[in-house]
């Protein structure tokens, strides 16, 4: 599949304006889903998109097409934002917005027609992640999408520390050689 | 006594980190975010002198990062471009104020009539003393390149220092070639013509090479770096076996 905001990103790079509000306005929806998980409330979550934004706009000349997608690039940009500023603030904001919690979007049974849209990228890393045990593809997806640290999962889990902490490890271990 | 302690524990845990099979899940840990806390903060200083670590981070970032693909998606509000625009708005305003700041070409001292020679006498002696300063690869110190296997695996990391004008190589993984053959370190110029050898690599661990000063100033218009294996004691101008390994060469002040 072709990357549709790769061509963006490079103009972005070269300083057009232009391009870098409809590069914005293509992926911001997406990227500010990831933030409210991550962030868990809108106020937070807008921050941490507005300044990954302003990143992507002066690091955007060190976006490698060969080397992944756009999208990609950005989220990890944005995402590493995002795991700054919670451990820049110490402990998770108290008040948490119920609506973000789940992993209902990332469940593998989904409609053909989503399936339609996706890249080949997620397509096979859901099939990596489909080959763990259920406990440990959450663990991993929790700690993705929402930074849990390994206490938070143990209590939202219900489990031991160090069961989470194996299931972790272990999951990780495994979905290694798929990955490569 | 203590300081001798933490010194060796220093050397182990970075002996450690150059083993692939700790490395590497120290790198998919911390991308998927599981790494946390004082040693997600210990692990980025370590990246920040192991280009290596860097490298195989990146990979696994980029691997985890199309999960972004599977979320719904959440409009923020016209706020938040707003402010990007005003930043935006706000430092190009202010870079355009700087490059018009103290244009020194048009103080007094030129616009009394005498400058134009003063000028020419200035730029032939930095043209004489130094002629790389007028290129942006003359401020270079330092140039790195991460090079990969056919399917996108980091596999060394080189590095060429002008302080001691040495390359050096780290090869990550043993390559296996066969014992008639040896590995070889090619750099090719970013707008074609011939490569330039580099010397031979040893098959694994790191390999160190003194460059020229004509080898130096060669780099800056070096694009890509790769490995091929070829024939031992046989005397070669261009790569003739197969390339084994590449990647793109980078400068940095």
């Amino acid at each position: 599949m072709e990357d549709i905001y790769a061509e963006m990103l490079q103009k972005t790079a070269a300083g057009d304006q232009l391009a870098f509000k409809q590069l914005y306005e293509a992926t911001s929806p997406k990227l500010m889903s990831l933030c409210l998980r991550l962030m868990r409330t809108e106020a937070l979550a807008e921050d941490v998109l507005q300044e990954g934004f302003i990143k992507v706009w002066e690091k955007a000349d060190s976006f490698s097409p060969g080397k992944g997608k756009a999208l990609t690039w950005m989220s990890t940009v944005i995402r590493n934002k995002g795991l700054d500023k919670l451990r820049s603030l110490k402990t998770k904001a108290a008040e948490t917005e119920i609506q973000y919690e789940g992993l209902e979007f990332s469940s593998a049974d989904l409609e053909p027609d989503s399936l339609e849209n996706l890249s080949q990228d997620i397509k096979g890393l859901m099939d990596c992640l489909d080959k763990l045990k259920p406990d440990q593809r959450e663990c991993i997806l929790l700690s993705y999408y929402y930074g849990h640290t390994h206490q938070e999962l143990a209590n939202k889990m219900d489990r031991p520390l160090g069961t989470i902490k194996a299931w972790i490890r272990r999951g990780l271990e495994d979905i290694r050689p798929c990955l490569t | 006594m203590s300081n001798i302690k933490n010194n060796k524990n220093n050397k182990n845990n970075i002996k450690r980190y150059q083993n692939p099979e700790v490395f590497e899940q120290l790198a998919i840990e911390y991308a998927v975010g599981a790494m946390q806390g004082r040693a997600r903060k210990r692990f980025e200083t370590l990246m920040e002198t192991h280009f290596y670590l860097r490298a195989v981070v990146d990979a696994y970032e980029n691997k985890f990062a199309s999960l972004v693909e599977l979320l719904p998606d959440a409009q923020p509000s016209n706020q938040v471009w707003n402010n990007i625009e005003a930043h935006i708005q706000s430092s190009s305003s202010q870079s355009n104020q700087q490059k018009e700041k103290t244009p020194w070409w048009s103080t007094g001292f030129f616009k009394q009539g005498f400058g134009l020679a003063a000028m020419a006498l200035v730029i032939s002696a930095v043209l004489l003393l130094n002629p790389m300063t007028l290129t942006p690869e003359a401020t270079a110190s330092l140039y790195s390149a991460v090079l990969e296997s056919d399917s996108h695996e980091p596999m060394a990391v080189t590095k060429i220092q002008k302080s001691d004008m040495m390359l050096s190589f780290d090869l990550m993984k043993k390559i296996d070639v066969a014992d008639n053959m040896e590995l070889t370190l090619w750099c090719h110029p970013r707008k074609g013509g011939e490569p330039m050898k580099m010397g031979t690599i040893a098959k694994t661990g790191k390999t160190m090479i003194k460059i020229s000063k004509a080898e130096w100033k060669t780099l800056k218009n070096v694009g890509r770096l790769t490995i091929s294996a070829e024939q031992k004691n046989v005397n070669i101008k261009q790569p003739k076996g197969n390339m084994i390994l590449q990647g793109q060469l980078s400068s940095s002040s």
